[in-house]
């Protein structure tokens, strides 16, 4: 069982939904302005904003503003991060009370 | 009692902690010796990989320094005794070779159960999330490309 602090659920809610998914695999592959992105998800430039306001609540991605265009792009991917320190750390853990658990029982009066 | 295979319980209740949990099935005077006896933690911490116990002065001030033979190399683990209560806990500083001058304070509490088993809770305290993430590099650098692949493809849509 792994669980995650509440900043990681922010991270986890964030992709909870399919079309912030879409979003940041979209921006994984370019940088995108609010407005194309709302263009290539058929949805209303509000709509998008929301998204894309829960994303960066999340820290997955960030918007800088120059003008009238927001552009969008992938952020330091805190989730991805945190959630491969976890779980390695878990591993190294693991292995450790395993052979601690081998040793007690081989040390049993 | 064995049954369901053991996992370590890993939380991060606040960013610069992390903690593990681990039930096992021995008395809490078993599971202490296990911590306190040099021959028996060189035959566990390691993780399998050969570990020199080069100092273990198992007391409030004493200094400990552990060396773990792997085959990514070396890596020295050193600190001292901050807190020794026996048989139920131990506060230690938390150095390791790579990153010298970063200390990480770890406590390790032995709760007996009542039923022959003991919980082990490790909480690992740093100072800031880039030592954090800096330990996790002692001994860990394999597999990371593939848990971050992992969670990749979580993401894709």
């Amino acid at each position: 069982m792994v669980q995650y602090s509440a900043d990681l659920d922010s991270a986890f809610a964030a992709v909870a939904d399919p079309t912030r998914r879409g979003i940041l695999e979209r921006l994984g592959r370019a940088d995108a302005s609010i407005t194309q992105l709302a263009h290539s998800f058929a949805m209303t430039l509000t709509g998008m904003k929301k998204h894309v306001a829960v994303l960066e609540g999340a820290r997955l991605v960030t918007t800088r503003k120059e003008g009238r265009i927001r552009t969008c792009r992938i952020g330091p991917r805190r989730l991805a991060h945190e959630a491969a320190w976890i779980e390695k750390y878990q591993q190294l853990m693991d292995d450790r009370f395993n052979r601690l658990e081998a040793l007690l029982e081989r040390t049993r009066e | 009692m064995r049954g369901t295979t053991p996992t370590t319980r890993i939380t991060t209740p606040v960013e610069r902690e992390i903690h593990a949990e681990r039930i096992v099935n021995a008395p809490r005077d078993r599971v202490w010796r296990a911590y306190a006896e040099p021959a028996l933690v060189a035959q566990w911490w390691g993780r399998g990989n050969r570990l020199d116990i080069e100092r273990h002065e198992l007391e409030r001030g004493g200094y400990w320094r552990y060396v773990e033979h792997s085959d990514h190399g070396v890596h020295g683990f050193e600190g001292r005794y901050r807190e020794v209560t026996a048989p139920e806990r131990f506060v230690r500083s938390f150095e390791w070779d790579g990153m010298p001058g970063h200390v990480a304070i770890e406590f390790v509490t032995l709760t007996d159960l009542g039923d022959g088993r003991t919980r082990i809770s490790i909480v690992m305290q740093m100072h800031t999330p880039e030592e954090r993430d800096g330990f996790l590099h002692s001994g860990m650098q394999e597999g990371l490309d593939a848990a971050f692949a992992a969670l990749d493809r979580t993401l894709e849509p």
